[in-house]
C-alpha cells in the first residue's frame, strides 16, 4: 500500500496555477525523488503535504486513508517531516532544545536537561554524526545545523520524511554520511522524499524518480527503467513560441565591467562585461549567487574584493545612491519587499528615484509636474491602475513589477539590472515587459536580467552567463542555446571553460 | 438590509476619521460636563499648557514616521530650560537663546547619529540620552531651579503674554505645525520620510540616502524640545531641572492618539495636533471636576488604549 498519496492536487496563487492536477505516490522503504526546474511546483506540492499551504483541489491519502491537511500540526500528527531549504531552528536555542522543541518534557517543575542532551547526542550518533548537544544552533556551520534539523525531524517518530535540496549546503563526505543515514531510515520503512536539482545524487541515492514541470506531472519512473537524459528531457521539452518580441540589436562600446566580485560565501570571483544595447542573461539555481552578484554590483550588498568599471572609469560604490547616481538602475527580485512600496502610491513608487525634474530648491513637488510626470510613465508601460494616487499594494503582481520598472525609466540609466523580470506575472504583462525592455536597450542601454526561466533568457537575452555555486560556470552565446545546455551548466555538469575542471 | 450597509457605512466613515471624532467627542463632553470649560479663561490655560507638548509632537511625528522613537525629549526640555535661564545671567538674550537651542539640536544630532549611523536601536539610543541630558540638567543648575536675569525681561514677558487673547507661545506652535504639515504634505523631506517607515530597504534601493534623513529627524525633534524648553522657562520665569519628566510619554500618546502608526510610515500633523489637544483636555477637564491627580493618570492610560483600539479596528477594516 502507498504510504504517501497525492492524487490530483491543484493549487494557486493569485490567479496563477502552481500545480495543476498533481499526482504523487511513494510507498514505504522508498526513497522517491522528486525533481524539476525552479518554480516546477516542487516545493509547493511538499508544503501542501506538510500543510504549509493547503490545497485548492484533489486528495490526500496517508496508509490509505483520505485525510485532511489544514495546518502544520495536522501534519505532524500524520507522522509526516519536512526539512526546508531554509531551517526551522532557533539560533539562541542550544542542539538540544532544538531537537526536542515541539516536545519538551514538562512532567515536573524542572526541566531534564541532563536527558535531553543524552537523548539529543544519541539521536545525532545514530545518523552518523557528532555535535555537542549543549552548543547553540546559531554558532554551529549551515552543514551542522541541517543535521540539527534531520535529528529534530527524526525525534518526532516520522513516517514520511521530506527533504527539500537537503545537499545544497553539504560537502561531498557529509552528503555521503545523509545518504547512510537515508538508507537506515528506508530499512526502517519510513517513505522519503527527496527533492533535489542533482540529477547524478539522484540516480545515486532514489528508488523512483516524478519529475514536475511546469505545475503538472510528468510521470514517475523507477531509477532502473530510466536514464539522465531522458529525465533531463522530460524536465525541459517546452517549445519557445511568439512571446518573445523581435527586436534589432545594436551593441556598442563596452558600458560596465565588473572584474573578480566576491561576496561573504556566496560569490566567489564573479567577472562580467556588458555592451551597450546588450542584454546579457544569468542563469542558475538558486542560491548560485545570481543575485547577490547583481546587488554587489549595485552596492546593495557590501563585496569583500572585485572592481567595478563604467566606461573604463573605475567606480567606488558604497551605497546604492552612489550607484543610482552613475546611472546604475536595479530592479530587484522580490518586488513586495524592496521593488515597490506596497502602502504608498503609484505616484510617490515612481517618484522615489528622481526628485529632479519635479522639485524646487528647496525640495517642494510641484504638484502638477509630478502628476504629468507618472501619468506619462504609467500611460508608457500600461500600468493599469485606477490612477496615479492608488496605492501600489492594490495592483496585481504584474503592473507591481511595470511600477518597480517605471522608477527607473523615470530618470537616465545607462545600465539596468533586473533581477526576474516576470515572476509570478501573466503572459500578457510578461510580453509588454520584454517589449519594454528591448525598447530600452535599443536606446542604449546596458541590460542584464536574472531568470529561473530559462526559456525566458533565452528569448531575449544576447547572451547567457551561467553561474553555479558562486562562480561563473560558463558562457553560452546564442546559437548554442538550449534548455539542456543551460541546465547541464546550472548543476555543474559541464567543464568550466575557464578553470577546465570538472565540478559534477 | 439597507440599514445595515447604511450603519456600516456609517462605522467606516466614523473609524477612517477617528481622531476628529475623538476630538468632537471630548468638546461635547467637556462642555457638559463643566460649565467652565469654554470660558476665555479656561481655553488660554488649556492652549498654554498644551504648548510645549504640541510643538515636540510634531518632531516626535517625524521621528515616529521613520519607524524610529524618541525618549529623550523630556530630559532635554529640562536641560535646555537650565542652560536657557543660566546663559541670560551671563550673555545677552539672542544669544542664550541660540546657544540654548544648539544645545538641543546637538542632542537630537547625537541620538540621530547613533541610530543612523552606528544603527543602535532608537528606543536604546535614546533612552540613554533620556538619562545622560537629565542628568546634566541636574549637573548645570546644581539640583536648584534658575531664575531667568532680570535683564531678560523681553522673554519672560514673551512667555506669559498674549496677543489677540492667544497666548504668545501658542503662535509658535501654529508656525510648527503649519510647517511640519507642508513639509509631510508638499516636500520630499516629507515623503521619504514616509517613505522611509514604510520600507527602509525599498528606499535605499532606490538610491536615496536613508540615514541622512533618519539623522535629521532626531536633530529636529531635539532642537524643538530646546525651542519647548525655552518656552517653559520663558512662561515660569525659571529653569528647573525636573521639568518635562515624563513628558516624553505624553507626546508619544499625543503622536499615537493622532493615529501614527509606531510601526512607521503613517501619520498626519493636522490628527498629530488634533491628539495634543484631545490628550490636553482630558487633563484640563479633570482638573475642572477636581478629580484627583493619581486617578487622573489611570484615566488618561484608558483613554489611549481605547483610541489605539480604535485604530486596530481602522487596520482591520481595510
Amino acid at each position: 500500500m502507498n504510504r504517501v498519496e497525492l492524487r490530483n492536487i491543484s493549487k494557486s496563487f493569485g490567479g496563477i496555477a502552481a500545480l495543476k492536477n498533481v499526482t504523487l505516490k511513494v510507498i514505504p522503504g522508498e526513497i522517491h525523488a522528486l525533481i524539476g526546474e525552479n518554480g516546477a511546483g516542487k516545493s509547493t506540492l511538499m508544503k501542501i503535504l506538510s500543510g504549509a499551504y493547503t490545497k485548492d483541489y484533489g486528495q490526500i491519502f496517508i496508509d490509505g486513508k483520505e485525510v485532511q491537511i489544514k495546518n502544520t500540526h495536522d501534519s505532524k500528527k500524520l507522522g509526516i517531516g519536512i526539512i526546508y531549504q531554509e531551517f526551522s531552528l532557533v539560533p539562541g536555542l542550544s542542539v538540544a532544545e532544538n531537537v526536542f522543541l515541539n516536545q519538551l518534557d514538562t512532567t515536573g517543575f524542572w526541566m531534564k536537561w541532563g536527558k535531553m542532551k543524552m537523548n539529543a547526542e544519541a539521536l545525532i550518533n545514530s545518523i552518523g554524526f557528532s555535535i555537542n548537544p549543549s552548543l547553540k544552533v546559531g554558532d554551529l556551520s549551515i552543514a551542522q545545523q541541517q543535521i540539527v534539523e534531520i535529528a529534530k525531524a527524526l525525534s518526532e517518530n516520522v513516517r514520511v520524511l521530506i527533504l527539500d535540496e537537503p545537499s545544497a549546503v553539504l560537502g561531498p563526505q557529509e552528503i555521503q554520511k545523509l545518504f547512510d543515514t537515508l538508507k537506515k531510515l528506508k530499512k526502517e520503512s519510513v517513505a522519503i522524499i527527496y527533492i533535489s536539482h542533482h540529477l547524478s545524487e539522484v540516480f545515486q541515492i532514489a528508488d523512483r524518480i516524478t519529475v514536475l514541470k511546469d505545475g503538472t506531472s510528468s510521470g514517475s519512473f523507477p531509477v532502473s527503467e530510466t536514464d539522465r537524459d531522458s529525465i533531463i528531457k522530460l524536465m525541459l521539452g517546452r517549445s519557445l513560441d511568439a512571446m518573445y518580441p523581435f527586436r534589432e540589436t545594436i551593441i556598442g562600446e563596452e558600458v560596465l565591467k565588473v572584474v573578480g566580485i566576491h561576496v561573504a560565501e556566496k560569490v566567489k570571483g564573479v567577472s562580467l562585461s556588458i555592451k551597450e544595447g546588450e542584454i546579457v542573461g544569468i542563469a542558475g539555481l538558486v542560491g548560485s549567487g545570481r543575485s547577490e552578484t547583481v546587488r554587489a554590483i549595485f552596492a546593495a550588498d557590501k563585496r569583500k574584493q572585485g572592481k567595478i568599471f563604467l566606461y573604463g572609469k573605475e567606480l567606488q560604490l558604497r551605497s546604492p545612491r552612489k550607484a543610482v547616481s552613475k546611472g546604475i538602475g536595479m530592479v530587484p527580485e522580490d518586488r513586495k519587499q524592496h521593488g515597490v512600496i506596497l502602502s504608498l502610491t503609484v505616484k510617490e513608487n515612481i517618484s522615489l528615484t528622481n526628485f529632479k525634474g519635479i522639485t524646487d530648491h528647496f525640495g517642494f513637488i510641484n504638484v502638477k509636474k509630478e502628476r504629468n510626470n507618472t501619468i506619462e510613465l504609467i500611460r508608457r508601460l500600461a500600468i493599469k491602475t485606477e490612477n496615479e494616487d492608488q496605492e501600489a499594494g492594490k495592483l496585481s503582481g504584474g503592473n507591481q513589477q511595470k511600477v518597480s520598472l517605471a522608477k527607473w525609466l523615470n530618470r537616465d540609466c545607462r545600465v539596468l539590472l533586473i533581477d526576474e523580470p516576470t515572476r509570478g506575472v501573466d503572459i500578457g504583462a510578461k510580453v509588454e515587459i520584454y517589449n519594454l525592455i528591448n525598447e530600452l536597450s535599443q536606446k542604449g542601454v546596458a541590460i542584464v536580467v536574472i531568470s529561473s526561466e530559462t526559456s525566458e533568457l533565452m528569448g531575449i537575452c544576447d547572451r547567457i552567463v551561467v553561474m553555479h555555486k558562486g562562480q561563473v560556470q560558463g558562457e553560452l552565446a546564442k546559437k548554442e542555446y538550449s534548455e539542456e545546455n543551460i541546465l547541464r551548466m546550472s548543476i555543474g555538469e559541464v567543464e568550466n571553460a575557464t578553470s577546465g575542471q570538472l565540478t559534477s | 438590509m439597507n440599514f445595515k450597509i447604511s450603519l456600516k457605512r456609517y462605522l467606516q466613515f466614523i473609524i477612517k476619521y477617528n481622531t476628529v471624532f475623538i476630538f468632537l467627542i471630548m468638546l461635547v463632553v467637556s462642555a457638559v460636563v463643566s460649565d467652565v470649560f469654554f470660558t476665555s479663561t479656561n481655553l488660554f490655560n488649556l492652549i498654554r499648557q498644551v504648548t510645549p507638548v504640541g510643538i515636540i509632537s510634531m518632531g516626535m511625528l517625524l521621528v515616529i514616521l521613520t519607524g524610529g522613537i524618541d525618549l529623550s525629549v523630556g530630559s532635554i526640555v529640562a536641560m535646555v530650560g537650565v542652560l536657557c535661564a543660566l546663559l541670560t545671567q551671563t550673555m545677552t538674550l539672542p544669544l542664550a537663546i541660540i546657544a540654548s537651542l544648539a544645545c538641543g539640536l546637538l542632542v537630537g544630532s547625537l541620538s540621530g547619529y547613533l541610530v543612523s549611523v552606528h544603527k543602535i536601536a532608537p528606543f536604546i539610543a535614546t533612552l540613554a540620552l533620556m538619562s545622560i541630558v537629565r542628568g546634566l540638567g541636574f549637573i548645570f543648575s546644581k539640583g536648584a531651579p534658575v531664575l531667568v536675569s532680570e535683564n531678560a525681561s523681553v522673554l519672560t514677558d514673551f512667555g506669559s503674554g498674549n496677543f489677540l487673547s492667544i497666548p504668545n507661545p501658542a503662535f509658535i506652535l501654529i508656525l510648527t505645525f503649519a510647517i511640519t504639515a507642508v513639509l509631510l504634505k508638499y516636500n520630499i523631506f516629507g515623503r521619504i520620510i514616509i517613505a522611509i517607515g514604510s520600507n527602509e530597504e525599498a528606499v535605499r534601493l532606490s538610491g536615496i540616502k536613508v540615514s541622512a534623513y533618519k539623522f535629521s529627524v532626531y536633530a529636529i525633534a531635539g532642537g524643538l524640545s530646546a525651542v519647548a524648553g525655552i518656552i517653559t522657562t520663558a512662561r515660569t520665569a525659571v529653569g528647573s531641572p525636573v521639568m518635562g519628566v515624563g513628558m516624553e510619554l505624553d507626546v508619544i500618546a499625543t503622536v499615537v492618539i493622532g493615529g501614527a502608526s509606531l510601526s512607521g510610515g503613517k501619520g498626519s500633523a493636522i490628527n498629530t495636533l488634533l491628539g495634543v489637544l484631545i490628550l490636553g483636555m482630558i487633563g484640563n477637564i479633570m482638573n475642572l471636576m477636581n478629580i484627583p491627580a493619581y486617578s487622573q493618570q489611570v484615566i488618561k492610560g484608558l483613554i489611549i488604549i481605547f483610541a489605539v483600539l480604535l485604530q486596530r479596528f481602522q487596520g482591520s477594516s481595510k
